[in-house]
């Protein structure tokens, strides 16, 4: 006999009462939004190849092996599965596609460190459309979540890694020094970005670049980042963030939106704007996203596309959590009398009735006083009894 | 908002930390009397200070219940995690080395060295820099002992003035990297509370060097 297993693996846990309703609620508000913006659900496989996620760090995936010996990994992300659907199962249908998800991710490397393995996500992808307009819609679709979801001092974060590559082109680095350099700036590690940047001296893109670790904030972030640099790419990068502040303004979405240009990540598939969202109350980005222009054409089938992820967990942990319903009557029946105790039950909203197991009155009696309950309803041969019970 | 939160390490780092503070201009009577209390204000900072052992400082801030920390980027390069570190408070100065026993030639010699460390992170990284194989082994107290009981060949280590080392016989033979205290953030309070962060930020940067 095995000794019994009473623990879960590293990671992940049980999850009950109000955690599942509070979950639930929100993925239920977040799809039902979704739907209403004409996306469409899609399901991928639990469990992937491993070749497919190439920028994934392998020691941050949950691995498998196969019948046959291939590896096998528990999907670390959505995005990249549903290209791969796009490119080949929706090759001939009409796009754009919008399509969500609402779908567990997996974790390897989580250490003792309270993160999860397990990461419930909500997302989308819009397949199909290059250009503002469709990067306008997805992150106004990501305000709107933070917004009926009703978390506290949200604001989503936009960002332009092409701005940052402009500056390093003009650079007269080496890849090494400009991958410390990115790193520097993405951990807003000025001390350390100082320091590399000291033998370019004062050289323009040098000094911008020593400045983009701290060049977030509101919308006069752009202003600094025209002002910086006089490179025509980086340029292009700010007009176009322009371009997309101005029509989420207009869509009444401006006091929402902020910038961080030095939002430079490493390894990943976005190509265009990259974005995050932040409530008060979460400590870290609760949404992120951004465009990818070029991750279908890894599968032979180009389509400009962009769209964004939720973590539900940390956003539902920003929120209240729910009260849940109280047990207000405990319903006994008699032998011969179940269907009239389930319509007695079904009379209730969901949660404040419950059917008693137990043959002898005494013993439901009891259960309704342990649950707290109002009354005991009894259905008997004499048909319909209250017993109304005296709170403690 | 609540208050800003800050998690101090205790120990070595602590009396230089209040000196900043202080330095700038707050009231740090609660930090350095705190008896029981392990959560001080710092009421005309509008922050509270946390006291933790330095890995607690990381894992407060990247589970956001504190907002920024002071940390030694020692326990930075071992522990690692996400968050954002801004600055370089040039206190708590002191240096990671590779030490061993005096007159022997630790890399001449093509058998797989034993290295005794309590930062198999620190030493792990330094050794596949250099593309060197070497056996690790974590050791919790004295380090300088490993090589004295002949458990290793080398020791990776912090060290201050090196007087330790001189007592047990061992020489530095390389320094791994400099280490000093760090201002580290929060990355999602570093976006909500930008001013308040970034103002202190600029507070500190001007009180330095101490």
């Amino acid at each position: 006999m095995p000794k019994a297993i009473f623990g879960t693996p590293e990671g992940t846990r049980d999850r009950l009462f109000s955690e599942c309703r509070d979950r639930r609620a929100a993925q239920s508000l977040i799809t039902s939004l979704f739907k209403k913006r004409g996306f469409t659900e899609v399901i991928t496989p639990e469990v992937e190849f491993y070749d497919l996620f190439g920028y994934v760090p392998q020691e941050s995936m949950l691995k498998v092996v196969d019948r046959t010996g291939k590896i096998l990994v528990l999907r670390p992300d959505s995005t990249t599965p549903i290209a791969r659907v796009a490119a080949t199962k929706l090759k001939n249908s009409v796009f754009p596609q919008r399509l969500y998800y609402n779908q567990t991710v997996f974790r390897s490397d989580i250490g003792n460190l309270g993160n999860d393995a397990e990461i419930q996500q909500c997302g989308v992808e819009l397949l199909g459309a290059a250009g503002v307009k469709g990067d306008a819609e997805i992150t106004a679709l990501a305000i709107d979540v933070l917004e009926a979801c009703g978390v506290q001092n949200c604001h989503i974060e936009l960002g332009y890694p092409g701005y940052f590559k402009a500056l390093a082109a003009d650079l007269p680095a080496d890849a090494d020094t400009l991958e410390q350099i990115r790193e520097s700036i993405s951990t807003k590690n000025f001390t350390a970005l100082r320091a590399i940047l000291e033998p370019f001296g004062n050289e323009k893109a040098a000094k911008a670049l020593e400045e983009l670790a701290f060049l977030f904030g509101g919308p006069e972030v752009l202003d600094r980042a025209e002002e910086i640099s006089s490179d025509p790419k980086a340029a292009e990068c700010v007009k176009y963030l322009r371009t997309l502040y101005s029509e989420l303004k207009m869509a009444g979405r401006g006091d929402r939106v902020r910038f961080d240009l030095g939002m430079v990540s490493g390894l990943n598939y976005y190509t265009g704007i990259v974005f995050r969202g932040y409530a008060e109350g979460a400590a870290k980005a609760i949404i992120a996203g951004g465009r990818y222009d070029n991750l279908t054409a890894s599968f032979g089938f180009p389509l400009p596309s962009t769209g964004f992820a939720i973590y539900v967990d940390d956003l539902v942990a920003c929120l209240p959590p729910a009260r849940l319903p109280r047990i207000k009557a405990v319903i006994h029946f008699a032998s011969g009398m179940l269907d009239e105790a389930i319509r007695e039950l079904e009379t209730y909203p969901a949660g404040e009735a419950e059917l008693s197991p137990y043959e002898e009155r005494e013993k439901s009696l009891k259960l309704a006083k342990d649950r707290g309950a109002e009354y005991l309803i009894c259905f008997g041969p004499e048909g319909k009894e209250e017993e109304c019970l005296e709170q403690a | 908002m609540n208050r800003l939160r800050i998690a101090v390490t205790k120990g070595r780092l602590l009396d230089d930390s209040v000196k900043l503070f202080e330095k700038i201009g707050f009231d740090c009577e609660a930090v350095k009397n705190p008896g029981r209390r392990l959560l001080c204000p710092v009421d005309d900072g509008g922050f509270d200070v946390v006291l933790a052992k330095a890995p607690d400082v990381i894992t407060y801030i990247e589970n956001g219940v504190c907002d920024m920390g002071i940390v030694g980027l020692d326990t930075i390069l071992e522990r690692g995690g996400e968050f954002y570190e801004v600055l370089d408070l040039q206190y708590g100065k002191c240096r990671f080395a590779l030490a061993s026993r005096g007159g022997e030639d630790f890399y001449g010699t093509y058998k797989t060295r034993t290295v005794a460390t309590k930062y198999p992170k620190v030493a792990g990284d330094f050794f596949a820099r250099k593309a060197i194989d070497v056996k690790l082994i974590k050791i919790e107290g004295s380090v300088e002992l490993a090589p004295i009981l002949g458990l290793a060949d080398a020791i990776v280590d912090i060290v201050e003035t090196g007087s330790t080392l001189k007592a047990n016989g061992l020489e530095v033979i390389e320094t791994v990297c400099g280490v000093s205290a760090r201002l580290i953030v929060n990355t999602a309070s570093m976006k909500l509370y930008r001013n308040e962060i970034m103002s202190l930020v600029a507070k500190c940067e001007k009180a330095l060097p101490l």
